[in-house]
């Protein structure tokens, strides 16, 4: 008589060279995934120990590369959780608190781009993932004027910006698709016009997208909230959260935008456009930045000690990142090195949701489910 | 946070700079303590972790309320005081499934164990290990080093 068995595969890409190491171990019968479990730590630099030997800004470089995709706002958490142990002592000013957000929302939508390209990669999708490189490189133009540098740009101080943002980057409310490169408001005025339809011409309205992800990778409301889901998985089971509204830091209680939800219990086309929407929020949040930057010039760092020693203390500053709630734990001892600090990493929260969406599905389905919750290996293994 | 003070009258409850709040509880209360964060609706595990305070350990778990209407919800840090070899505390994962990996990353880290935890393995270091706790404040590094390069000298 014959017998079937269950088939144990390693899944994901383990090549250094690859996009992230992740091995998810997956048991199959036949094509259906009966479990699944994934395996972390190829990227382990052990950010945290390495903070300890380090002085408070010598710090600021190691978090940028714990999401290199999103390293503005791995910087902001950080940064902004020293200046909450400073209490009043720090005073940031009004323009810095403006282009830390219009950076964080800048870098938001790269991200998302990145994230949703890979994405429709991964489901056999080429063309968008080299649009979404198209577009990234142009923004990716403007961080290296402002910053000097592409992905890692160790931008942020305690207490204020690197420098200011450089002369004729903010660019006229009429700038077009010939100044993407050059301009924040040309490349808006590009990414509203054209790369926004295009995507929803592309991939979302796409049939074949569609019968993918619809249906596939279902997160109840309740369940996203207890596996500690944040940011675009937790809007897309149709929970109205966003840090930035419900928990507001910077000046974003002074921004106007929506929060985009999904269905109640929410599969992975509705984590895709709760991501889609979320970046045409992040252009709105932009614009009301540039129009406040163009008519207040001002100082962008404030009076900061030249060593910098926290009083005793410790901090739990939570901001809502690209990929879901990034926190920072920092404890202060009151000398010149941080005593600890920790990183919640949305993304190593999120793979926990994976032996809970597989099973049942697909195999190919284990790669819409795994795009839909969009990791960064490195800020997974920190 | 009211029905902290009510339940556990003896803990030590403190605000932080940000005004969140922490609350530091006896070994045999933790379960109950995190039980009653829970019921009052934290019930988002937002992160777990320990703090080496060079003569005993702390777990700090940080519990937070997902409320679309509630602005400005402050996070709850419930801590505990444990010693630094061999700390056993009970599991929270199966209340907080999200917390899960944050247990065995504090296991991995610093070296406490979670009774009842459903599947207590290593998760960043690799499965051998065997070089102790790295984020211990007194742990060296017994790895072998690689030879460090001099420069070479022509013999006189």
């Amino acid at each position: 008589m014959e017998q079937t068995k269950e088939l144990l595969v390693n899944m994901g890409p383990q090549h250094p060279s690859t996009h992230g190491v992740l091995r998810l171990m997956v048991k199959l019968d036949g094509e259906t995934v009966t479990w699944c479990e994934p395996d972390v730590g190829y990227l382990h630099r052990c950010f945290e120990k390495l903070s300890e030997a380090k002085t408070y800004p010598q710090v600021i470089p190691f978090t940028d590369r714990c999401d290199y995709v999103g390293a503005i706002l791995n910087e902001q958490v950080y940064v902004e959780a020293v200046e909450k142990l400073f209490g009043d002592a720090i005073v940031v000013p009004e323009r810095a608190q403006y282009i830390r957000v219009l950076m964080a929302e800048f870098q938001r939508i790269a991200s998302h781009l990145i994230g949703l390209g890979s994405a429709a990669m991964d489901l056999g999708a080429v063309t968008p993932f080299l649009y979404a490189w198209r577009d990234r490189e142009k923004m990716y133009t403007l961080f290296e004027r402002i910053t000097g540098a592409r992905m890692l740009y160790n931008y942020l101080r305690v207490g204020g910006l690197r420098n200011d943002l450089p002369e004729g980057i903010i660019g006229a409310e009429t700038d077009g698709e010939d100044k993407a490169a050059e301009t924040f408001w040309g490349f808006i005025n590009y990414f509203d016009s054209y790369v926004v339809p295009q995507w929803d011409g592309l991939v979302t309205g796409n049939r074949i997208f569609q019968w993918r992800t619809m249906n596939v990778g279902r997160l109840s409301a309740v369940d996203a909230i207890a596996y500690g889901s944040s940011g675009p998985v937790l809007r897309g089971s149709g929970v109205k959260f966003d840090l930035r509204k419900n928990l507001p830091y910077s000046v974003y209680d002074r921004m106007e935008f929506d929060i985009p939800v999904g269905k109640e219990d929410g599969d992975c086309f509705d984590r895709w456009s709760v991501r889609m929407k979320e970046m045409e929020q992040s252009s709105r949040i932009v614009k009301q930045c540039l129009k406040w930057l163009a008519e207040n010039p001002g100082e962008v760092m404030g009076k900061v000690p030249r060593v910098l020693k926290p009083p005793k203390g410790e901090v739990y500053h939570r901001i809502e990142g690209a990929r879901g709630e990034i926190a920072c734990y920092v404890i202060s001892d009151g000398g010149p090195n941080p005593f600890k600090v920790k990183y919640r990493s949305p993304c190593f929260t999120h793979l926990q949701v994976m032996p809970l969406l597989c099973p049942g599905h697909k195999v190919a389905d284990v790669i819409a489910i795994l795009g839909s919750i969009d990791i960064v290996l490195g800020e997974v293994d920190r | 946070m009211d029905f902290l003070k009510e339940k556990f009258p003896q803990a030590q409850i403190s605000n932080l700079v940000n005004g969140d709040t922490e609350i530091l509880v006896d070994l045999k209360e933790y379960e109950e303590a995190v039980r009653a964060c829970y019921d009052a609706g934290f019930t988002f595990g937002s992160v777990l972790s320990a703090i080496d305070w060079k003569e005993r350990l702390t777990l700090v778990a940080s519990l937070c309320r997902i409320d679309p209407a509630e602005v400005g919800c402050k996070t709850i840090h419930v801590k505990v005081d444990l010693p630094r070899a061999g700390a056993h505390v009970p599991s929270i994962a199966k209340l907080y499934p999200g917390v899960n990996f944050h247990e065995r990353e504090t296991y991995d880290m610093y070296g406490v164990r979670f009774d009842g935890h459903p599947n207590h393995r290593r998760i960043l270091l690799p499965d051998n290990w065997q070089g102790g706790f790295p984020l211990l404040k007194d742990f060296v590094d017994k790895r072998p080093k690689r030879p460090r390069l001099v420069r070479h000298r022509i013999a006189e």
